[in-house]
């Protein structure tokens, strides 16, 4: 490859990532503010994970039996 | 792995690793202690042979604070914070255990290997990561092992949604992975040769291109090691101790990402001017500026969850280091960038002025960040009060002192020399030699040199201050659930 | 997506390390391929020189001297020309340094000389009054690594091929030839320096460590 390809490949490389990243960046904004809005989600609620975190207290989001599985596989 | 009513976190390698970080910040502040006193009274440097000199104990300094001091730091609230948040106990996984203590060991014995081998002169030169190959190994070795703890925590949590802290812990695992292997891609000279030192080795890259991926490095180890995992802290611990939630969840999430797209563009700036292509340096400096904006979106969510709780500020000095290390955090992101600005950088380069802007941000930032953990985690690690609030106050006062008196006096010695170096007579030639330039900073390195001392003198009391807590202050019957105990 | 992303812990590592790497790879690979070409005059180091270079290595020197003169009239009229990326085609490591607290030493073998550095080195101060550089007795004394210093050139020029052995550029061969061409090189220096053991050692068959750091740095144009 010559010099002046590698060039443009980085160049557009370059503009593919902004891009991509620019619109998953905003779709995540809408994203987490519509499911607050929606109440399909409240993020809010997960900042009671540092508050209430002693063994005993009640967890703010169970984790699935059947997730258990696939959460073994991961390293 | 059921759970019972029974158990408990287990903090044995999470207090192990607390003692590491209070040794070895104390061995790391104390030669850089002693580095700036020779700066400012050279004789200092002739003390111990060649084993005192500058050159050799300067990679001591910087080494042993960002992985010793600062690396334990991270260790010992991943294995606090991680079973916490993640609300499952390391008891509950005796491989967990077991990966958790060899961790520690395999850290410790490499530290010991860092600190004399340094000593001896054994470095590849490359800041930040001047360890020859055999150490590198090592390193990757624990890497892996505190891979798989973190891994393997949250493959046995009971949480379900990853608390944000845990976000910003395996980012600083996998960056640091990264960076660290590409950058010491190096060749063992022994074993094509078959002669010479065995631990010797030649970098995989020459010239411009060691200095790009050194760089790359240099600039997102400060990302990984300095900031990730820092503020992977803040957001346990703030909203802990004060009992505020997080002001805006969403706003952590959000800038989490911003942090980790934009940070890694930025490491062109270090090179302004050398002979990379100017493509490179132009966009390193313009995401350095974009690079203010999720930087500070984490500093403000962190300022503004203390909204109306500013009376906190008075009553709980914990709440005071946190707070002014956001603070800190916050003016050294936008004194980074500033300085990233090509004009800027032409003068700032090669000065004072760089190492000042480190020392606020490691400082006031990555230092109150870590002293202050510490000090929330100790009364429920101990099961006793912290010995004396009194002592922390003053600890609190006298490193802040210390730190206006470093980075002030940097920012004058740095813009002074740079102004010096540049300056010319009537005719155009330059106006001073280069001695001039060095003997007019002598009274701004003694003020930083004692600035220093004045943070080191800190850090013996926060010493102090935990070895009695861990000993013989009165103990506490039932885990406090938002601000620390202190008598 | 993101729901799923936020609970799915492998697939959000997955997810910061590409949005990391690829970074890298974007802004670091290309110019790879590019600024890695030595300039036409330049020429690798020659084995006492790498022995030197690697003196300067071990007592860190690069903490406090730059080797890197930046394209600012303030710079040349004080250092001499700019530096090109590639006259550091065969520094391995390069050695530009953050903090110049010394002066840059990118052309030092321009204007100093072999007994400037002998006196320099020993004590700086006596020879620039108000100089804060440590003093490098103990060079005197240590015995200069030419074995280490022959692995790392023979490593370069199988590994890396760079151009030993070939016409115009400096000779290697075997260490012993090395060791010859070495000894032959510091004679030169020695005969420019006053001390007395350093000239006695030499004349046993042993040179120390500050005749190679300064074939090094006289070496450095
Ligand atoms: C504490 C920082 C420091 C260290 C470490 C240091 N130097 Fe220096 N060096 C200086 C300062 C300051 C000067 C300028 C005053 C002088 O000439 O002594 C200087 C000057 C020099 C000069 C003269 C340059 C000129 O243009 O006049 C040379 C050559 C030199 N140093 C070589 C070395 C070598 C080789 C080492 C490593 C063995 C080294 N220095 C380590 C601070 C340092």
């Amino acid at each position: 490859m010559d010099m002046e390809l590698i060039r443009s490949l980085q160049g557009w490389g370059y503009v593919a990532m902004i891009f991509g990243l620019t619109i998953g960046f905003y779709a995540y904004i809408y994203h987490l503010y519509k499911s607050q809005r929606d109440g399909t989600k409240d993020y809010e609620k997960y900042s009671n994970m540092a508050l209430n975190d002693d063994l005993s207290d009640s967890l703010v989001e169970e984790k699935y039996p059947q997730d258990n599985k696939k959460d073994n596989e991961e390293r | 792995m059921q759970s019972s009513n029974a158990i408990n976190y287990d903090y044995t390698i999470a207090k192990c690793f607390t003692v590491a970080t209070i040794v070895l910040g104390i061995v790391g502040m104390l030669v850089g202690v002693i580095i700036a006193f020779q700066l400012a009274f050279p004789e200092l440097s002739n003390l111990a042979g060649e084993y005192g000199t500058f050159g050799r104990l300067r990679p001591l300094h910087t080494d042993a604070v960002a992985f010793g001091f600062t690396a334990s730091g991270i260790f010992a609230t991943w294995y606090y914070v991680g079973q916490r948040v993640l609300k499952v106990s390391m008891a509950e996984s005796k491989f967990l255990m077991f990966i958790g203590r060899l961790h520690f060991w395999i850290y410790i014995l490499t530290v010991a290997a860092v600190v004399v081998s340094l000593l001896m002169g054994i470095t590849t030169s490359k800041e930040y990561a001047e360890f020859e190959w055999p150490i590198d190994i090592a390193i990757v070795v624990l890497w892996v092992l505190w891979g798989v703890s973190i891994f393997g925590l949250i493959g046995i949590r009971r949480e379900r949604v990853l608390y944000i802290s845990v976000w910003y812990y395996i980012a600083t695992f996998l960056g640091v992975a990264m960076l660290y292997l590409f950058n010491n891609m190096e060749v063992p000279t022994y074993f094509i040769a078959g002669m010479g030192k065995w631990y010797h080795s030649v970098s995989m890259y020459a010239g411009s291109n060691d200095a790009m991926v050194q760089w790359w490095y240099g600039h997102n180890a400060v990302a990984f090691v300095f900031t990730v995992p820092i503020i992977a802290m803040i957001y346990y611990f703030l909203p802990k101790e004060s009992g505020q939630p997080i002001f805006s969840y969403k706003l952590s999430l959000l800038s989490f990402w911003g942090l980790m797209f934009v940070y890694l563009w930025a490491g062109g700036h270090h090179l302004l001017y050398s002979t990379v292509p100017d493509w490179v340096q132009t966009m390193g400096s313009i995401f350095s500026i974009i690079l203010i904006l999720p930087s500070w979106g984490s500093a403000i969510n962190m300022l503004l969850t203390m909204k109306g709780e500013w009376g906190q500020l008075k009553e709980n000095p914990l709440v005071k280091f946190y707070v002014l290390a956001s603070t800190f955090y916050m003016l050294s992101t936008l004194e980074g960038p500033i300085q990233a600005i090509k004009s800027v950088n032409a003068l700032a380069h090669f000065t004072d002025w760089i190492p000042g802007h480190v020392h606020d941000g490691t400082l006031g930032w990555v230092g109150f960040m870590i002293i202050g953990a510490i000090f929330h985690m100790a009364p429920r690690m101990f099961r006793r009060e912290i010995y004396s609030k009194k002592l922390v106050e003053a600890q609190f006062w006298l490193q802040t002192t210390g730190i206006v008196m470093y980075f002030t006096s940097m920012w004058i010695a740095g813009i002074t020399q740079g102004m010096m170096w540049r300056a010319t007579d009537q005719y155009g030639n330059l106006a001073y030699s280069f001695i001039d330039t060095v003997e007019v900073l002598h009274p701004y390195w003694t003020l930083r040199a004692v600035g220093g001392l004045f943070f080191l003198i800190g850090v013996f009391m926060w010493a102090y201050n935990i070895y009695k807590t861990a000993t013989s202050s009165r103990a506490i019957e039932k885990e406090p659930q938002y601000a620390s105990p202190m008598a | 997506m993101f729901h799923w992303l936020e609970k799915n812990p492998f697939f959000f590592a997955v997810g910061v390390f590409l949005v990391i790497a690829y970074a890298g790879i974007v802004t670091i690979l290309p110019d790879f391929m590019e600024s890695a070409r030595p300039l036409k005059g330049t020429k690798p180091y020659t084995t006492l020189q790498i022995a030197g270079r690697q003196v300067y290595i071990n007592n860190s020197c690069n903490a406090c001297h730059s080797q890197l003169i930046r394209p600012f009239k303030s710079e040349t009229d004080r250092y001499g020309k700019y530096s090109l990326s590639g006259e550091y085609a065969y520094d391995r490591p390069f050695l530009w340094g953050s903090r110049r607290t010394g002066p840059d030493l990118h052309r030092v073998g321009n204007y100093r000389t072999t007994d400037w550095h002998e006196n320099h080195m020993l004590d700086p101060a006596a020879v620039v009054p108000g100089s804060i550089m440590p003093k490098y007795g103990f060079m005197f004394k240590k015995s200069a690594d030419l074995e280490t210093a022959y692995a790392e050139a023979y490593t370069v020029k199988k590994v890396f091929n760079v151009p030993y052995d070939k016409p115009g550029m400096p000779k290697l061969g075997s260490y012993d030839e090395a060791k010859k061409a070495a000894y032959k090189e510091a004679g030169k220096i020695v005969a420019g320096m006053k001390n007395q053991d350093v000239k006695d050692a030499y004349k046993n068959g042993d040179i120390k460590e500050i005749v190679a750091l300064i074939a090094y740095l006289n070496g450095l144009k």
